[in-house]
C-alpha cells in the first residue's frame, strides 16, 4: 500500500506542478501605469516601452540613434525587438491584442489599414500636429494610416524602385548614357540583348512576372488604377481601357526582354531564384527593379562589382514620364492596450523628426517622410540613390482598404500579373476575375 | 522470411535498386545544392556533383541570424516534450487499458476525434488561453503546446501496446502480493518500451517541425526556435540564395534523421518482436 | 489534432487492430485491477489536466467563436457580434466551400491511394530482398520519412522550380514531353496537385511501407510453404494469404493516412499557397486563408469545426468497427 501511496503522490505531485508553473509568472511586464504629463519632460526614468522593427529595415545604428535621443528627453529605456516578415500579420494580430503588447510596432504601409480599421492602434489625431512637426507627409504613408479622418500610424521611412543597372555590361552592348525615355530604354534593351542573348538564361531585363509592383507601374502610367472607392464602395478598376493598355505593355516588355521562366515567379521566395543574389550578381541579367538596399545585396553577394559599375534611373514610362512608383515603406502604430502612450509618443515623434529623417535613415538610404525633406536631400543624394529621390516625386498607393491586405496574403495579386506575362490568360479575362475578387475582398467588413 | 526462387531474386534485388536511386534522388539533391557555390545552383544545364564544392553555404547558415540560439531552443523544447509527453502519456494509458471505468469508451473516442482537427484552426484559441495564463514566451508555454498536441496520439499507441500484453503476467504478481505501483513500474512500463519509442519519434517530429505555434507564441527573437529560422531564409532583404536555403535545410533535418536512424533498429525489431501480434 | 504530415510510427496500432482475427485466445473481458476505483483516475489526473486545460477549453472556445463573427476587432478591443447559426449557413452554401470540400476528399483519395499501394509494393519488395539490399532501402526509406516537411517543402519547390529545376530538366531529357524546361508546375492546377502528390507520397510511403514489412515478417512461414507446394502463382499467394494477415494493419495505416492526409497543410502552402485561383486549396488551406489572411476567426473557426465533422463521418466505420470487433474500448 505504501507504493501505491508514493504512486498516487508522485502523480498528483506532477499535476500540481505543471499547474502552478503554469499559472504562476507570465512574461514579465511593467504594468506601470499610464505615464502622465506631456511627452519628452523626462517623466518615464525607470521604464522601458517595447518597440518592434522589421528585419531588414533600420539598422542597429538608427535605432540606437533614435533610443539614445528618446532616452535623453525622457529617462526611459527601449527594448528592441526585431522581427521577420513571413507571417508578420499574424504575429502582430496576436501582439497586440495582449495585455503586454509591444509599444510601438513598425507596420508596412499597405499592412496599416488593415489593423487602422480594427482597433488595434491608438487614435493620435489629437497628437497629429505634434508628431507632424510642421512637415508634409507624403501621401502614400500617411494616407494607409488614416480612416475617416482620423490618423492611426506616423510615418516611418518611404522606398520606391528604380532599374539598377550592370553600366559595364551596358557600356559593353554600345549604350554609353542612361535612358530617359521609354523608347530609348527599349532601344538600349534590344542593344544589351544583341550583345548578350545568346547565353540560354539571360534576360537584358529581368522582370518576373509575379512581380506586382512592377505591373502596378505600367497600369498607373497608362492612367488606371487598381480599384477605386465611391462613396464607401470599393469597385475593381482593372478592366478598364487604360488599365488594360497599361496591363498589354506591362506583357510586351515582360515577354521581350525576360525569360520564359521568369513569366510566373517571384523576385525571391521559398524555392525561387533571388532576383539580386541569383540573377543580377551571377551575371544573368543586366538590368531589374529594385528598391535601394537591393543595390547593397547586389555588390555584397558579387563583390566584383561595385557603386561605379552600377547606374540606376527611374523607370521611363510611355506616357513621357516616369512610371508611377508604388510608395513602399513602413509606419510606426502605437498599440491601443500599451500602457505607454505618452512615452510611445515621443518616441515616435523622435523617429519622425527631421534631424532622423535627414540624418540616420536617408543615410541609410531610404526616403524620408516629408516633401520637404525629400527636396532637400535629393540634391545630396550620390550618383546611384538620385534616381530613388527623383522616382518619389511621383509616387502613388494601393488601395486604402482595410482588407488590401487580404488581396496581398493570399496571393490573388501576384497571380494576376503573372497569368497575363504567361500568357495564361489575356489581360482583359485575367482582369474581369481579378476585379470580381476585388470587389468581394474589398467591401468585406469583416 | 519467404524463400524466394533465384529469378525473382534478381528482379526484386534491381527493383530494389531503382527505387533507391529514384527515392533518394531529392534528398541527395538537396544535398548536392548546399555544397554548390551560388553561381554554380542557377546553371540551365545542372550540375550532378558539384564542381567547386564549397561550404560557404553551411558557413552563412550558421553564423546568421541566430542559428545556434535556435537550435538550442528548439533541442530544449523537444527535450521537453518528450520526457512530459512519455510521462504523461504513459500512465494515462495504462489507465485507460488496465482499468475500467466510467466513461472510458467516451475518453477513447474523443482522443481519436480530437487528432482531426487542424492544427492551424486552434491557433487563436491556445493563443489566448495560454496569454491568460501567461505561458507565452517561454519554453513551458511551447513545450504544454506540444504536449497537448502529441498526447492525445500518444496515449492511442501506448495504450496499444498496454492491450498486448497478456494479463497473466499482472495476475502471477498480484497473486505475488505486488502492489499497483510495482506492477505498473516493474511488469507493464518496460514491456511498452516500444511504444515508448513510437511516441517519442511522433512527439519529436512534431515539436521539431512546428512553424506557427512557435512563431506566434515566442515573442522575442531569442527564443525563437529552428523553423522560424529556416522561415527567415526566404526573405527579401536578409534571406540567402538557394545554396542557402539548401544548405539550412541539411542542418535542419540532420538531427532528426540521426535520431530516426538511431532509433530504427529498435522501431523495426519492436515491432516484429512482440508489438505485431500474429 | 493531426500531424502536419505523416511522419510518425504507430508500432502500437496493429496490436489494437490485428489483436482480434489474430490473437489464439482472447483477454478475459472484464479483466483489469478493481482495487481501488481511485488511482486510475489519478493516474489520468496529469495527462488529464494537461489535455482539458490546453485542448479542451480552446476546442471549446473554437466552437463557440464559429457562432460569432470574431475577426481582429474582437481581438482587439473585445467587440463581436454572435451570428449563431448563419455563419455556417453561409460557409455551407458558399460554391467555393464545396469546391474545396470535393477538392479535399478527391485529392486525399488519390494521396492515400499512391502511399498505400506503393507501400504495400514496396513492403512485398523489402521482404524479399537480402540483408544488404534490405538495409539500403530501409535507409533511403527513413531518410524520405525524417525529413522535416518544411525543409522537404523547400527542396520541392526547387526541383520543379521554371529554369532552373532539375525536375524539368531531367523531363526535357526524356524527349517525352518536348522542352518543358520553363515549366512552372506551381502556376498551373493540375501539375501543382501532382508535384505536391509526389512530395506527400514520397513521405508518406516509409511509414507504411515498414509497417506493413513488420505485419508481414509476422506470418508463419508455413503458410507460405504450404501453397507453394501446392502449386499456387505467387499473385494467389499474395492475394490470399498475404493480404489476408495484412488486413487489419492495412486498415489501420489506410485510416491514419486518410486523416493525416486530409489535413496536409505546411506542404501545400508552401509550394501553391492553395493557387493557383485556390485549386489546390483543400479544406485545411481553405481555412487557414479564412483564419489567418482575411483574419475571419469566426469563419475560420467554423470551417474548422465543419472539417473535423466531415473527417470524423468519413472515418465513422472505422471507430465503429473498432468498437464492434471485441476491442475492449
Amino acid at each position: 500500500m505504501r507504493k501505491t501511496r508514493t504512486l498516487v503522490a508522485g502523480a498528483l505531485g506532477i499535476a500540481t506542478a505543471v499547474a502552478l508553473t503554469a499559472c504562476g509568472g507570465g512574461s514579465s511586464n511593467t504594468a506601470d501605469a499610464k505615464s502622465s504629463g506631456s511627452a519628452g519632460t523626462g517623466s518615464g526614468s525607470g521604464k522601458t516601452i517595447t518597440v518592434w522593427n522589421m528585419q531588414g529595415d533600420l539598422t542597429d545604428a538608427t535605432m540606437k540613434a533614435i533610443n539614445d535621443e528618446f532616452t535623453k528627453e525622457t529617462g526611459a529605456q527601449v527594448k528592441v525587438q526585431t522581427q521577420q516578415w513571413a507571417d508578420i500579420s499574424t504575429k502582430v494580430t496576436t501582439a497586440l491584442a495582449t495585455d503586454d503588447t509591444p509599444d510601438v510596432v513598425e507596420l508596412g504601409n499597405t499592412d496599416v489599414p488593415l489593423f487602422a480599421n480594427s482597433g488595434g492602434l491608438a487614435d493620435l489625431t489629437s497628437a497629429k500636429d505634434q508628431l507632424q512637426q510642421g512637415g508634409t507627409w507624403l501621401d502614400g504613408l500617411a494616407g494607409p494610416a488614416t480612416v475617416d479622418g482620423k490618423l492611426y500610424a506616423v510615418p516611418a521611412f518611404a522606398a520606391t524602385r528604380t532599374v539598377i543597372y550592370n553600366k559595364k555590361m551596358w557600356e559593353q552592348a554600345g549604350v554609353k548614357a542612361a535612358p530617359t525615355t521609354y523608347q530609348q530604354l527599349t532601344a538600349d534593351l534590344d542593344k544589351v540583348k544583341a550583345k548578350f542573348g545568346g547565353q540560354q538564361d539571360f534576360s537584358p531585363f529581368y522582370l518576373p512576372g509575379k512581380y506586382w509592383y512592377d505591373g502596378l507601374q505600367w497600369v498607373w502610367d497608362a492612367g488606371g488604377d487598381i480599384a477605386t472607392q465611391d462613396g464607401s464602395t470599393w469597385k475593381g478598376a482593372l478592366e478598364s481601357s487604360q488599365a488594360q493598355q497599361g496591363l498589354a505593355d506591362f506583357k510586351a516588355f515582360q515577354n521581350a526582354y525576360s525569360t520564359k521562366a521568369s513569366a510566373t515567379i517571384d523576385t525571391t521566395g521559398t524555392g525561387q531564384p533571388d532576383q539580386d543574389k541569383d540573377i543580377f550578381a551571377a551575371g544573368k541579367t543586366s538590368a531589374v527593379l529594385g528598391n535601394a538596399w537591393e543595390i547593397g545585396v547586389i555588390e555584397q553577394d558579387n563583390p566584383k562589382l561595385k557603386d561605379a559599375d552600377l547606374g540606376t534611373f527611374p523607370f521611363p514610362g510611355k506616357s513621357g514620364k516616369s512610371q508611377p512608383v508604388m510608395l513602399a515603406g513602413s509606419d510606426w502604430g502605437i498599440a491601443a492596450k500599451s500602457k505607454n502612450q505618452d512615452l510611445a509618443q515621443t518616441w515616435v515623434k523622435i523617429a519622425a523628426s527631421q534631424a532622423m529623417q535627414t540624418g540616420p535613415i536617408v543615410g541609410q538610404g531610404w526616403i524620408p517622410i516629408t516633401t520637404e525633406e525629400i527636396n532637400s536631400a535629393k540634391g545630396q543624394a550620390d550618383a546611384l540613390h538620385k534616381a530613388y529621390f527623383e522616382a518619389a516625386t511621383n509616387s502613388k498607393s494601393t488601395p486604402a482598404a482595410a482588407n488590401w491586405a487580404t488581396i496581398e496574403g493570399d496571393g490573388a495579386v501576384q497571380q494576376f500579373f503573372a497569368d497575363i506575362a504567361s500568357g495564361a490568360k489575356s489581360p482583359a479575362n485575367a482582369a474581369k476575375g481579378f476585379d470580381d475578387h476585388l470587389d468581394q475582398v474589398l467591401n468585406n467588413n469583416g | 522470411m519467404s524463400v524466394t526462387p533465384r529469378r525473382g531474386r534478381v528482379v526484386a534485388n534491381i527493383l530494389a535498386v531503382m527505387f533507391c536511386l529514384v527515392w533518394i534522388f531529392p534528398v541527395y539533391w538537396m544535398v548536392n545544392t548546399a555544397f554548390k557555390r551560388p553561381n554554380d545552383v542557377t546553371t540551365p544545364t545542372p550540375q550532378f556533383v558539384p564542381v567547386h564544392p564549397t561550404l560557404t553555404n553551411f558557413r552563412a547558415a550558421i553564423t546568421q541570424s541566430h542559428f545556434l540560439g535556435d537550435l538550442r531552443n528548439s533541442v530544449i523544447v523537444v527535450a521537453g516534450t518528450l520526457v512530459i509527453a512519455i510521462a504523461l502519456g504513459i500512465f494515462a494509458a495504462a489507465a485507460l487499458s488496465r482499468f475500467r471505468f466510467r466513461g472510458r469508451r467516451v475518453i477513447l473516442v474523443l482522443i481519436l476525434a480530437v487528432q482531426m482537427l487542424p492544427a492551424a484552426a486552434l491557433l487563436i484559441p491556445m493563443f489566448l488561453v495560454f496569454n491568460k495564463m501567461g505561458l507565452l514566451d517561454h519554453y513551458l508555454g511551447l513545450i504544454l503546446a506540444y504536449v497537448a498536441a502529441v498526447l492525445p496520439f500518444s496515449i492511442w499507441v501506448m495504450r496499444g501496446f498496454f492491450l498486448a500484453i497478456p494479463y497473466e503476467l499482472e495476475e502471477a504478481a498480484m497473486v505475488d502480493g505486488a502492489s499497483t505501483g510495482s506492477i505498473l513500474f516493474r511488469i507493464l512500463f518496460p514491456l511498452v518500451a516500444p511504444g515508448v519509442i513510437a511516441t517519442s519519434i511522433f512527439a519529436f517530429v512534431y515539436a521539431w517541425n512546428d512553424y506557427l505555434i512557435a512563431y506566434t507564441f515566442m515573442k522575442d527573437q531569442s527564443m525563437y526556435t529552428l523553423p522560424v529560422w529556416l522561415a527567415s531564409f526566404s526573405t527579401p532583404t536578409t534571406g540567402t540564395n538557394y545554396g542557402g536555403q539548401m544548405a539550412a535545410s541539411v542542418l535542419f533535418s540532420l538531427p532528426v534523421v540521426i535520431f530516426f536512424l538511431c532509433i530504427q533498429r529498435n522501431l523495426v525489431s519492436g515491432m516484429s518482436a512482440g508489438a505485431v501480434k500474429g | 489534432m493531426s500531424s502536419p504530415a505523416a511522419t510518425t510510427v504507430a508500432a502500437g496500432e496493429p496490436v489494437v487492430a490485428a489483436a482480434s482475427p489474430r490473437r489464439p485466445r482472447r483477454q478475459r473481458p472484464g479483466r483489469g485491477v478493481k482495487r481501488s476505483g481511485i488511482v486510475p483516475l489519478l493516474l489520468l489526473s496529469p495527462a488529464g489536466l494537461v489535455i482539458l486545460a490546453l485542448t479542451t477549453v480552446p476546442i471549446g472556445y473554437l466552437i463557440w467563436m464559429s457562432f460569432t463573427d470574431a475577426s481582429q476587432r474582437m481581438l482587439f478591443t473585445g467587440e463581436y457580434d454572435v451570428v449563431g447559426l448563419r455563419q455556417y449557413r453561409d460557409i455551407l452554401t458558399d460554391p467555393e466551400f464545396w469546391r474545396s470540400f470535393v477538392r479535399t476528399v478527391l485529392f486525399t483519395g488519390a494521396m492515400v491511394a499512391g502511399s498505400v499501394l506503393l507501400g504495400m509494393g514496396v513492403a512485398q519488395l523489402l521482404g524479399k530482398l537480402g540483408r544488404v539490399l534490405r538495409f539500403a532501402v530501409t535507409v533511403v526509406l527513413i531518410f524520405a520519412w525524417a525529413m522535416p516537411n518544411v525543409a522537404s517543402s523547400m527542396v520541392w519547390g526547387w526541383l520543379f522550380q521554371p529554369g532552373y529545376g532539375i525536375g524539368n530538366w531531367l523531363l526535357t531529357q526524356t524527349h517525352l514531353f518536348g522542352d518543358v524546361t520553363d515549366t512552372n508546375w506551381a502556376d498551373r492546377p493540375w501539375l501543382a496537385l501532382t508535384c505536391i502528390w509526389m512530395l506527400i507520397v514520397w513521405q508518406a510511403v516509409p511509414f507504411i511501407a515498414l509497417t506493413l514489412n513488420a505485419a508481414q515478417t509476422q506470418v508463419d512461414a508455413s503458410y507460405y510453404e504450404a501453397a507453394r507446394l501446392d502449386g499456387a502463382s505467387e499473385w494467389r499467394v499474395y492475394w490470399t494469404i498475404t493480404l489476408h494477415f495484412l488486413r487489419p494493419t492495412l486498415l489501420l495505416v489506410t485510416i491514419l493516412s486518410i486523416i493525416w492526409d486530409f489535413n496536409v497543410f505546411n506542404q501545400i502552402w508552401l509550394i501553391s499557397k492553395g493557387g493557383p485561383d485556390g485549386a489546390t486549396s483543400t479544406l485545411g488551406v481553405y481555412a487557414y486563408r479564412n483564419a489567418f489572411v482575411s483574419f475571419h476567426f469566426g469563419a475560420g473557426s467554423a470551417i474548422a469545426v465543419l472539417t473535423t465533422l466531415l473527417l470524423l463521418v468519413l472515418t465513422a466505420f472505422y471507430i465503429r468497427s473498432l468498437v464492434r470487433t471485441g476491442e475492449e474500448l
